[in-house]
């Protein structure tokens, strides 16, 4: 599903080391926590995954694609087989809850038919069919993230990328997003959570990477990384 | 598909949003355009007067104020001895009040009839050999009495180098709204990308491409440039109504309107209007995409 052999990024134009040698191999229909503080190169890991940034050594694959030897026009591609959750939601607020989610099927070039049949039934899934016709502004920050959610399943990817879900929302709701994800996860559909909140990542037994400066320092998959 | 009018409705939303950016591109792209048409116009006009004028063989020989009815007419056979002159013709006086009051009205010339007729008695005379022009005028000039000559030959002349400073000066005013026209509507493109690119952030980690992308600016762009066409066909048209009638009162002509030449010309602005529209676009899209709009925002 997703791996990084040998991967190292130098930023070019500050020469910052964001990731050093990275190995790291996630399986198809996997949980996975990564987990590090903010600079310790989450994004970066993030950016090559979506093929935003090229490797300056080493190789990944995400979705038997080879990243560094996709052309730019096929990078949309890639990006269909992912769905992306953002920190700050990223709702588009003049449009409501249902229009939102739409958004992401018309993008991908879906027929109005498939679209007036999938969001729903996405709406439900998340628990928001009755919010459909709200704007975000309507909706409280865990509302807003699970229509970020419904937004990166509409598509039904192989993968669920949540950058920080729960950063703007509250304790609670925090727990009830990850509960989503999990549910998303007993699906079939690979889930690789992003977050710096270890209290949280250590109430759900899932996989756990954790990143420090560039580098993986654990993996509670991997005896040669000691479990937190 | 059905993206298609999704994307078209995305386009004409763009042109709404920014309507204050819309209206100025058109404004520029319509003068542009109706310039252009009245330059052309004006080209084609000035051509056919030239040719119809410049083809008539008649030259005008004025007598001197002075003479008699009875002198004026014995001048007709010393001018027809000069070599080259085919034929003569007598223009009394009165005739050619008559003709000017036909062109501008009784008024002004009713007391002028008579002995107080300013006009002298004049010839017109057709020459045999055109190429010879100057030295028959020469001649003529030269027979006692005769106190000018003016050919129709000098108006022609006149006119054609007066229309072609028209078109020279026009063709370099066209070329540098073309450039404004182009720079303001890529202009105008941009700021709605800006004004998107949120949007069009999320597009791209969606997985939309670059083409999906695309298509609502191009039309945006495309809009504009066919509007301001239609605009500016509407408007050429009312102009060169005004401008032939007041011209036929000045001289009567067989004038080209804008009908005849309405539907090339039509099509040649709308061209040019896609064209233009299109081009600005796709400069500015190509700038966003590769500049600020080529990754997710804010990661």
């Amino acid at each position: 599903m997703i791996e990084f052999r040998n991967v190292s990024k130098v930023y070019s134009s500050n020469g910052v080391h964001a990731l050093d040698n990275v190995n790291i191999s996630i399986g198809k229909g996997e949980f996975v926590f990564i987990v590090g503080s903010s600079g310790a190169g989450k994004s970066t890991f993030l950016k090559l995954i979506m093929r935003e940034e090229l490797p300056t050594s080493g190789s990944i694959i995400v979705n038997d694609m080879y990243l560094e030897r996709l052309p730019r026009r096929k990078v949309p591609y890639l990006r269909r087989t992912m769905g992306i959750v953002f920190q700050d939601f990223r709702l588009i607020s003049k449009m409501t809850v249902y229009e939102n989610v739409a958004f992401a099927m018309r993008c991908v070039g879906k027929k109005n038919d498939a679209i007036k049949k999938r969001v729903p039934y996405i709406l439900d899934l998340v628990g928001l069919a009755d919010k459909a016709q709200d704007h975000p502004s309507e909706l409280s920050g865990g509302e807003q993230q699970r229509v970020s959610l419904a937004r990166a399943l509409v598509n039904n990817p192989a993968l669920i990328i949540a950058d920080e879900p729960t950063g703007n929302i509250d304790p609670e709701m925090s727990y009830e997003i990850i509960e989503l994800l999990n549910e998303i996860n007993k699906r079939g559909t690979t889930v690789l959570v992003v977050t710096h909140e270890h209290e949280l990542v250590k109430s759900f037994g899932n996989r756990v990477i954790t990143i420090d400066d560039g580098r993986v320092i654990s993996d509670s998959d991997d005896n040669r990384f000691v479990t937190i | 598909m059905s993206s298609i009018g999704y994307l078209i409705k995305e386009g004409f939303k763009n042109l709404f949003h920014n309507r204050l950016m819309t209206l100025a591109s058109m404004g520029v792209l319509i003068s542009c355009l109706v310039l252009t048409g009245s330059a052309v116009m004006l080209t084609i006009n000035a051509s056919d007067i030239v040719d119809s004028v410049g083809d008539t063989n008649v030259t005008k020989v004025f007598l001197d104020d002075n003479m008699t009815k009875l002198e004026a007419v014995y001048k007709g056979k010393e001018l027809k001895q000069v070599e080259n002159v085919v034929d003569v013709q007598f223009i009394d006086k009165d005739e050619s009040i008559q003709a000017y009051r036909d062109q501008l009205g009784e008024e002004v010339f009713a007391n002028m009839q008579g002995d107080d007729n300013p006009l002298p008695y004049s010839y017109s005379i057709v020459m045999d050999d055109l190429s010879k022009y100057d030295e028959t005028i020469t001649r003529i000039k030269a027979v006692p009495g005769v106190a000018s000559v003016s050919s129709h030959r000098e108006v022609a002349e006149k006119l054609t180098s007066l229309s072609s400073f028209i078109t020279t000066m026009s063709l370099w005013i066209i070329l540098a709204l073309a450039v404004i026209s182009l720079f303001i509507i890529s202009n105008t493109i941009r700021m709605t990308m800006f004004s998107h690119r949120f949007e069009i952030s999320i597009m791209k980690s969606v997985g939309a491409t670059n083409t999906f992308v695309r298509v609502p600016f191009i039309i945006e762009g495309v809009v504009i440039g066919l509007v301001s066409a239609l605009i500016s066909i509407g408007l050429l048209f009312l102009l060169s109504n005004a401008v032939i009638s007041f011209a036929r009162k000045i001289l009567d002509f067989p004038y080209t309107n804008f009908t005849q030449v309405m539907w090339p010309m039509i099509a040649a602005f709308c061209a040019a209007g896609v064209l233009v529209g299109a081009l600005g676009s796709a400069v500015s899209i190509r700038r966003f995409l590769t500049h600020e709009g080529n990754e997710v925002l804010g990661w």
